[in-house]
């Protein structure tokens, strides 16, 4: 198992974190950028980076031993191979290094090209290869190594959208069956849930939570985890303002002092209404602004009304604003949530006029409340 | 491409062939023939020129010896600056930048002002007249050329490279010899004829370091010119064979040297 201790991803952090990742399962790592994501591959594999904490593997530690002798492999962002030589001697070179015969690697090379199809591309040199090509390449030769921990430092980011769906999905069945530890980092929430076993929240060289990435979904501990977990970004509005008081303070009850009300975008639908439930459901009266439309989705971009269903003329006090408990991780600032911009995501073409004024539904249960510890 | 501009470069070529067109027909002419009369396309031509210098010993030794010299410095630069360049291409230290800007101001003095203070100090040592001498001198300048270029090209290559062979668990030998150097030899293949043409044609270091016994192909030409009269011919002989070696060496970096001078760094 790999353990990470007291690990200061980011100069000018006085706090460190630890985490023990899944073994033999696939760990995503999501965070934005400069939330530390290569900082902690670098000091996984021992390469020269501002990140310090303790590592240990299998209970040995970690930190004194060279990368060449730690069990860990690396696929880059950026393509990287050995530019003068072949695909073969690229895949051969980690267990070249390791000494191993040649009737082995020959037959192991062949074995890793044909599992990422580079079967016909043996002889070629990296340059000769497309980008896909390339990192798959990287990828073999990470696997190549038979380390126990491989870590994918964003490795699909420079691929095309298509190739990336593609690639990531064989990523997923390649290493489903093996033994090794994989952490995969990414920006995007949507691989969390695609290939994540688990899933740890970075942000600013701190961890936000960690866990089973349909739980962190579901219970996210704070914004700034659940907000990262949302694409877009989720809205918010102050909880004072909830005009539904029952509601308002069974929630509160449950989750302490809640100051701020966070709605994933969804979790919004459009309803008639004369159709609204005001038991199960909160409403809200939006503006619609934009809309931008992908074919099978609509993202309404709209501002909530001062005067609506849901909430009342809502403000942050000042005396909230200032509050230390917003001070750990970053909140929206005042304006956003005076003047709260909200984006629905819904399936299907939507045709909306700008201006138009819609009650869009949340149901209560999908209401998430933060501020409270 | 317009008439005009064709025209323009079939001068420019005419204009840049010429001398050397002009050496190798006095190579070919006798002395008498050569002061005589003026020829375009030499009417009685003759290898005599070159025969005097592949069996006289004072040609012949004179070429060995600036080969020898050549060679040496050549080998020193490029062991020299691979190390230097790999350093300076991939470490931050204090003042690495001040480091590399003064090697290149190394290169930037004139080789007349080393004269004096490599004369007294090879003396002193029993290094005058040596290959080696001229060889050392010659580093002065060529090291510094070689770093230069040799650090453009290997910022070229990603410093993951190096991440890679770690990981991947060469040890740094490996790394170095087997992956990166190999890597980097067109950027080798261009230093190494900075570094040879430097050295085959630079004069004044070469004849002041050297004595009898080593004297090298540069200064036994222009010895010529005051000794015997003027063997025009032999002369010219001797200027073309001094060609052929740099041609030799284009031959074989003429991809990587287009390449070096995009980056800039040639």
């Amino acid at each position: 198992m790999l353990r990470i201790q007291n690990v200061l991803l980011n100069p000018g952090l006085n706090c460190g974190f630890d985490h023990d990742f899944l073994p033999g399962g696939m760990t995503v790592v999501l965070g934005r950028n400069q939330a530390g994501k290569t900082n902690l591959c670098r000091l996984i594999a021992g390469l020269s980076t501002q990140a310090v904490g303790e590592l240990s593997l299998n209970d040995e530690t970690l930190n004194k031993l060279s990368p060449q002798k730690r069990s860990v492999a690396v696929v880059f962002q950026a393509f990287v191979n050995y530019p003068n030589w072949s695909v073969q001697q690229n895949i051969a070179s980690p267990m070249v290094a390791a000494g191993r015969d040649k009737a082995y690697i020959q037959s192991r090379v062949v074995e890793l090209a044909e599992k990422l199809g580079l079967g016909e591309l043996l002889q070629r040199m990296p340059n000769e290869l497309s980008g896909g090509q390339q990192q798959r390449l990287a990828i073999a030769r990470a696997l190549a190594k038979e380390a126990q921990v491989l870590l994918l430092d964003e490795p699909l980011v420079n691929l095309d959208y298509k190739l990336r769906e593609a690639l990531a999905l064989e990523l997923r069945s390649l290493l489903d069956d093996s033994d090794t530890t994989v952490i995969y980092t990414t920006t995007d929430p949507k691989d969390a849930f695609t290939l994540g076993d688990d899933l740890l929240l970075l942000e600013g060289g701190n961890k936000l939570q960690a866990g089973v990435p349909l739980c962190v979904y579901q219970k996210p501990n704070t914004f700034a985890a659940a907000n990262l977990m949302s694409d877009p970004g989720i809205n918010t509005f102050a909880w004072s303002t909830l005009t539904d008081q029952t509601f308002a303070q069974q929630s509160q009850a449950a989750g302490g002092v809640s100051a701020l009300g966070g709605v994933r975008p969804e979790h919004l639908f459009f309803v008639d209404k004369s159709e609204f439930n005001a038991e199960e459901c909160i409403g809200f009266d939006l503006q619609v602004s934009a809309l931008e439309t992908s074919g099978d989705e609509t993202f309404v971009h709209g501002v909530v009304q001062a005067s609506n269903r849901g909430l009342s003329g809502h403000q942050l006090s000042d005396r909230q604003l200032s509050d230390p408990k917003y001070s750990d991780h970053k909140l929206p600032d005042p304006g956003t949530v005076n003047q709260p911009s909200w984006v629905v995501r819904s399936p299907g073409m939507l045709n909306f006029s700008q201006g138009q004024v819609l009650l869009v539904a949340v149901q209560k249960r999908d209401i998430l409340a933060f501020g409270g510890q | 491409m317009t008439s005009v501009s064709r025209w323009v470069l079939v001068f420019y070529c005419i204009y840049l062939l010429l001398p050397l067109y002009w050496l190798m027909t006095m190579a070919l002419r006798t002395n008498s023939d050569i002061t005589g009369k003026f020829e375009v396309i030499p009417s009685n031509p003759t290898l005599a020129n070159f025969a005097e210098i592949v069996t006289n010993p004072v040609w012949y030794q004179a070429f060995g010896n600036s080969l020898s010299y050549v060679v040496l410095n050549t080998l020193i630069s490029i062991c020299v600056a691979l190390p230097a360049a790999y350093v300076f291409s991939r470490y931050r230290f204090l003042g690495d930048r001040q480091l590399f800007f003064w090697l290149l101001t190394n290169r930037m003095a004139p080789p007349a002002v080393f004269l004096l203070p490599f004369f007294q100090l090879y003396s002193s040592i029993g290094l005058f007249d040596t290959p080696l001498a001229v060889a050392l001198a010659h580093c002065l300048f060529t090291v510094p050329l070689s770093v230069w270029i040799l650090e453009g090209f290997m910022s070229g290559v990603p410093s993951e490279v190096d991440e890679m062979a770690k990981i991947d668990g060469h040890s740094f030998p490996y790394f170095f010899f087997r992956i990166f150097i190999p890597i980097n030899r067109g950027a080798i293949g261009v230093t190494l004829f900075f570094c040879f043409m430097f050295s085959w044609v630079e004069l004044l270091l070469a004849r002041t370091l050297t004595g009898s016994t080593t004297k090298p192909i540069v200064v036994v030409m222009t010895r010529t010119v005051s000794a015997s009269g003027l063997d025009w011919g032999v002369l010219a002989a001797a200027g073309a064979l001094t060609v052929v070696p740099g041609i030799i060496v284009v031959w074989f970096v003429r991809k990587h040297l287009v390449k070096g001078f995009a980056l800039g760094r040639v």
